[in-house]
């Protein structure tokens, strides 16, 4: 390869670091780059200058808030495979319910959800098709889709979390209560969504706030619960 | 957790980035405090925009958690690694936003100027002075060498493109580019690697 040539791949070299070359060339400048030990040799030598680039931007405070969200996501993510909760009813003395910060609350909002202003309901074939219902919950609106066997729970106008803290969904079904296995966090306009892959026989959705990674019976405050029409 | 949190802190990214391959929050915690600032500001400076700045670092940063497996380090540092995520997600985000251009503040003095700003730390307030050094070294460069690097690295123009808007050759604006990234390097050969 004669000296010229290795002009042409050194300008390319160039804007290959800096990620300017179209797709096509960089296939192109790649192949040659993976028989060119003077190519590797130089693209050693030339990247610390591209990899000094973004240090000299200047510097901006990231919002507190980024680093929230981005933490409460990442614990979301990071939570173990759970077992379904142990048995028993929401409404057992030795579950959280009689407890009284915890519990009252609970309990209201259980109400609230059930008897709570229903803004739309577009109704269910009964068989098995899609169904929707939509209600006011504590400032929040729920909207549960059932679609066959699968619900999608969103909410909307979520209170912020604190950075420790996740929301769980809890399903009860048969007088039993398990845990629904995705954790999920409000995004920055208050917005959070989780997926019930099986609704069959469920009696009543709930949402609470928990520690990062989850637990395995309910702990937290409900920000949530509604009964599902079966 | 604290201790877990304390042993974190301890560790080089290098020695990080296996933990959060595992999926240990501790260590990403570590990993986003000790880059996220400069990837918000890389962000900011791609995006141009504090919310697109934000939605772009926290995807940069979520990528790497779930990915965390892929970091090669014969490639350089970490914080390279972390910093080319970050600078690609911008630049997809640019290409993304419908109707809009990428920015061509290319040669806006800000761009070169510090201001001053807290300095947590000891490794911060070093990594500011090479900071300030590296800026002296892209300021050095012929305007027309770093106008170049500077539409492609910040503005994520193809080389085609940067020549359109130049009025250049393409083999112009590719040599300008080398040119640049070769006195660059060697600033750093001399003083600063």
């Amino acid at each position: 390869m004669t000296t010229s040539d290795h002009t042409r791949w050194s300008d390319d070299l160039a804007a290959y670091l800096l990620g300017s070359l179209d797709p096509r060339e960089a296939a192109e400048f790649e192949r040659h780059l993976e028989g060119c030990e003077h190519c590797r040799e130089e693209m050693r030598w030339l990247e610390p200058a591209v990899h000094t680039l973004p240090e000299t931007v200047e510097r901006q405070e990231p919002p507190p808030q980024l680093r929230e969200a981005l933490m409460a996501e990442v614990y979301a993510d990071a939570r173990p495979e759970k077992k379904p909760a142990a048995t028993g009813s929401w409404f057992e003395p030795r579950r959280w319910l009689l407890k009284p910060a915890v519990g009252f609350a609970a309990l209201a909002l259980l109400v609230a959800g059930v008897v709570g202003y229903e803004v739309g309901n577009d109704g269910s074939d009964g068989s098995g098709g899609a169904s929707t219902i939509v209600r006011q919950i504590d400032g929040m609106t729920v909207k549960m889709i059932q679609e066959g066997d699968a619900g999608t729970l969103e909410l909307v106008g979520v209170p912020r979390l604190r950075p420790d803290k996740v929301l769980e969904a809890w399903v009860e079904r048969d007088g039993k209560v398990e845990a629904v296995p995705a954790l999920f966090v409000p995004d920055r306009h208050g917005r959070a969504e989780t997926t019930i892959a099986d609704m069959r026989g469920v009696e009543t959705v709930m949402v609470t706030e928990e520690p990062r990674g989850g637990s395995e019976t309910p702990t937290g405050e409900p920000i949530m619960a509604m009964a599902v029409p079966q | 957790m604290a201790v877990r949190r304390e042993k974190a802190e301890r560790l080089a990214d290098e020695e990080l980035m296996p933990l959060v391959g595992r999926h240990d929050p501790e260590a990403f915690e570590v990993l986003y405090d000790r880059h996220g600032g400069v990837a918000y500001s890389l962000a900011y400076r791609v995006v141009g925009d504090r919310a697109a700045a934000e939605e772009v670092t926290q995807e940069a940063f979520i990528s790497v958690w779930r990915s965390g497996a892929r970091f090669d380090a014969t490639r350089g540092s970490v914080r390279s690694w972390l910093l080319s995520v970050v600078r690609n997600r911008a630049i997809d985000f640019l290409r993304s936003r419908a109707g809009k251009a990428p920015k061509l503040a290319f040669d806006d003095e800000a761009v070169l100027e510090q201001r001053p700003a807290r300095e947590r730390t000891e490794e911060e307030a070093l990594r500011r002075e090479t900071a300030t050094e590296l800026r002296g070294a892209l300021g050095k460069l012929p305007g027309e060498q770093s106008k170049v690097i500077e539409l492609a690295y910040f503005g994520g123009f193809s080389h085609s493109e940067i020549a359109q808007i130049l009025g250049l050759p393409m083999g112009t604006v590719k040599g300008r580019m080398r040119l640049g990234l070769e006195k660059i390097r060697g600033e750093l050969a001399e003083g600063l690697a």
